[in-house]
């Protein structure tokens, strides 16, 4: 039928996100992070440390620890590491990590999630909250968590990952030009993470509204 | 005056904890690093490289790090 409507557009390409921005984002952000953003992606966090908790072995690597909201969260016995791009946020987690004398925070680091500063297999389980659609490269990011984790250990995220169709797929695809100002991407998919989503251990949809994903993935050896 | 650090005196850098030092590599080479703790640094020698440490946080970015002389 000719003069049917345009809807076949190109999918446009993400937004270019790089590290600086991603750190610019977040040293805005800083200040109000825990106001905006802490109460609207506590469930996930809640949800995500949790199963943390629950999973065998003591030592968890924390991925973009922010202002170390999670970390009174953690079981007594795991002890934790958390890592962020951000020196604000991680101020702002060394100072919460002082004031709640969190003692098993075993340290607090500045580096890249992309190219870690750990030796192989240093953690049994690493946690990325809210972090996996901030960096330039989510594929690059995974394979650093495999590797730091050890074979048999564990890897959790937490996203809102994009749904598939529907009016979130709406809001998130007209929200994604302004990924470069918010700091994240808001049309990255579960696929960008892993190749096969099935080989996932467990994905669970978080309360509220199922806005947030809690993604399992066994690290297994590599064969 | 003693050489040493006296046991009280402040840590340049600030304290880091012995079994995160354990498990830090050099985010270039992912090789051994030498804890440098007169100045707050942790040396990659294949990298040439010296990583600060501020408010005892280690900063594991290339970018961030003292290039050795030599």
């Amino acid at each position: 039928m000719a003069g049917s409507p345009a809807l076949h557009r190109e999918p446009y390409a993400r937004t270019a996100l790089d590290a600086d921005a991603v750190r610019d984002a977040y040293r805005r952000w800083a200040r109000v992070y825990d106001d905006v953003f802490g109460g609207v992606s506590a469930a996930g966090r809640n949800r995500a440390v949790a199963a943390a908790n629950a999973l065998p072995g003591r030592r968890v690597l924390e991925v973009g620890v922010g202002t170390g909201l999670a970390l009174p969260r953690y079981a007594p016995e795991k002890r934790v590491v958390g890592i962020d791009l951000s020196r604000d946020m991680l101020a702002r987690a060394q100072e919460r990590v002082r004031t709640e004398r969190l003692r098993n925070v075993v340290g607090l680091v500045e580096m890249d999630a992309e190219r870690m500063a750990f030796a192989d297999a240093s953690f049994d389980i690493a946690v990325a909250m809210f972090t996996a659609t901030v960096v330039p490269d989510a594929r690059r990011l995974f394979a650093e968590m495999r590797r730091v984790v050890r074979p048999g250990g564990d890897l959790l995220f937490v996203n809102h990952f994009r749904a598939e169709k529907g009016m979130r797929w709406w809001a998130e695809r007209t929200l994604a030009p302004l990924s470069r100002v918010l700091g994240w991407h808001p049309d990255f998919a579960i696929t960008d993470l892993l190749d096969d989503p099935r080989a996932a251990a467990e994905i669970t949809e978080c309360p509220p509204f199922g806005l947030f994903t809690l993604v399992r993935v066994p690290n297994l050896a590599v064969a | 005056m003693s050489e040493t650090t006296e046991p009280a005196a402040p840590v340049p850098g600030g304290e880091v904890d012995p079994a995160l030092l354990e498990i830090l590599v050099c985010p270039v080479t992912k090789g051994p690093l030498r804890y440098d703790r007169a100045r707050g640094e942790l040396v990659s020698e294949q990298a040439g490289l010296a990583y600060p440490i501020r408010d005892g946080i280690p900063i594991m970015l290339p970018d961030e790090a003292r290039r050795l002389d030599g």
